[in-house]
């Protein structure tokens, strides 16, 4: 409760559109076994509720599964032996702002797109070890293969 | 059957079989909506389009877009398509011409928005203010950032709980009708709700 006010206090105190850049860009929704969400180098276990910044990395291990919304109503979820990484993340179409970079280093993932690429799709990218995604407003799975 | 067709055949089946022999590869599905999207492959070695649901291609860009089986997809991607959280929910909330009330129908609505909200996993929840592009655009951010704050200090009341809560203004920058600029048009004058 004292969170929920806190961040309601902080998205009414900032200048419009401005974000802190400590805000988050989405939570972890559901987990089932081993799963975590390193952020600016801390790892912690990922549980419901977790939040995801800029540059989280995603990773789940063997036997583990989870899912995650954005901001924009983006929802990835991720298969065992997974590992994403949250590149870049703007939202602010007051100001036209929009990206969302992502990074998938191994593992399955099934990704729906949201706001963001509906607003802009060439916004909207996810890298790969041998190519990049460019999501035109979908619903797709993407595996890499070590 | 005549020997063209044959050698099509043939041809045809070698593509299905090495059509996706690759083992990272990505997949297009229907959208939730039911609508089909579209998504772009860029690798080393090419550029591939893929616009048909349950078709694939290599992430290298290698090949051109194959069917996936639907046995294949269950074996790769079960676990992540399982895991897919419960879709996010949109709600739109219109106002009484010229200020920050409600109308009753959007009044009406308010108590079973909190009433799925508290349904959700930890649910965060964005109230984002929209106008039409009528007027300039910084008034408009202004305006549509008051409305939105309404909502939520309403919301609040009649006991809206959020893991986390966002109050924010897209002013005329995010349509829900397409207009020109200048152009008045009661369904962009909206508050949305987003239920994460």
């Amino acid at each position: 409760m004292t969170m929920n006010r806190t961040l309601f206090a902080l998205a009414l105190l900032l200048p419009l559109g401005v974000q802190a850049e400590s805000q988050a860009i989405g939570f972890v929704k559901n987990v089932a076994g081993e799963a975590s969400v390193s952020s600016a180098g801390n790892v912690a276990k990922a549980d419901v509720g977790t939040p995801i910044f800029t540059g989280s990395i995603l990773k789940t291990g063997s036997g583990g599964s989870m899912g995650v919304t954005f901001r924009d109503e983006t929802v990835m979820s991720f298969g065992p032996n997974t590992e994403l990484t949250v590149d870049e993340y703007l939202y602010a179409p007051g100001q036209g702002k929009l990206k969302l970079g992502s990074k998938l280093s191994k593992g399955s993932m099934n990704y729906v797109s949201g706001v963001i690429a509906k607003l802009q799709p060439d916004a909207v990218s996810v890298k790969t070890p041998t190519g990049t995604i460019g999501v035109r407003g979908t619903n797709f799975l993407v595996k890499v293969e070590e | 059957m005549s020997m063209i067709r044959k050698a099509l055949m043939v041809g045809f089946l070698g593509m299905l079989l090495t059509g996706c022999a690759s083992k990272s590869y990505v997949v297009l599905l229907d959208n939730p909506d039911g609508s089909t999207g579209k998504i772009v492959v860029r690798g080393e070695k090419g550029e591939q389009l893929i616009d048909k649901s349950m078709h694939g291609a290599a992430l290298d860009g290698s090949q051109q877009p194959a069917a996936i089986e639907e046995s294949r997809i269950r074996q790769d991607f079960g676990a992540a398509m399982a895991a897919r959280p419960q879709l996010p929910e949109r709600f739109l909330l219109y106002f009484e011409l010229g200020g920050a009330t409600l109308t009753a129908e959007s009044q009406a609505l308010l108590a079973q928005i909190i009433r799925n909200a508290a349904s959700r996993p930890a649910v965060d929840v964005s109230i984002i203010g929209h106008t039409d592009t009528s007027g300039n655009a910084e008034q408009n951010s202004a305006l549509a950032l008051k409305r939105a704050q309404s909502v939520a200090e309403l919301m609040q009341q009649q006991g809206l709980k959020a893991h986390a809560l966002i109050v924010e203004s897209h002013g005329e920058r995010n349509l829900l009708i397409q207009t020109p600029d200048e152009t008045p048009e009661p369904r962009n004058r909206r508050v949305e709700i987003s239920l994460r």
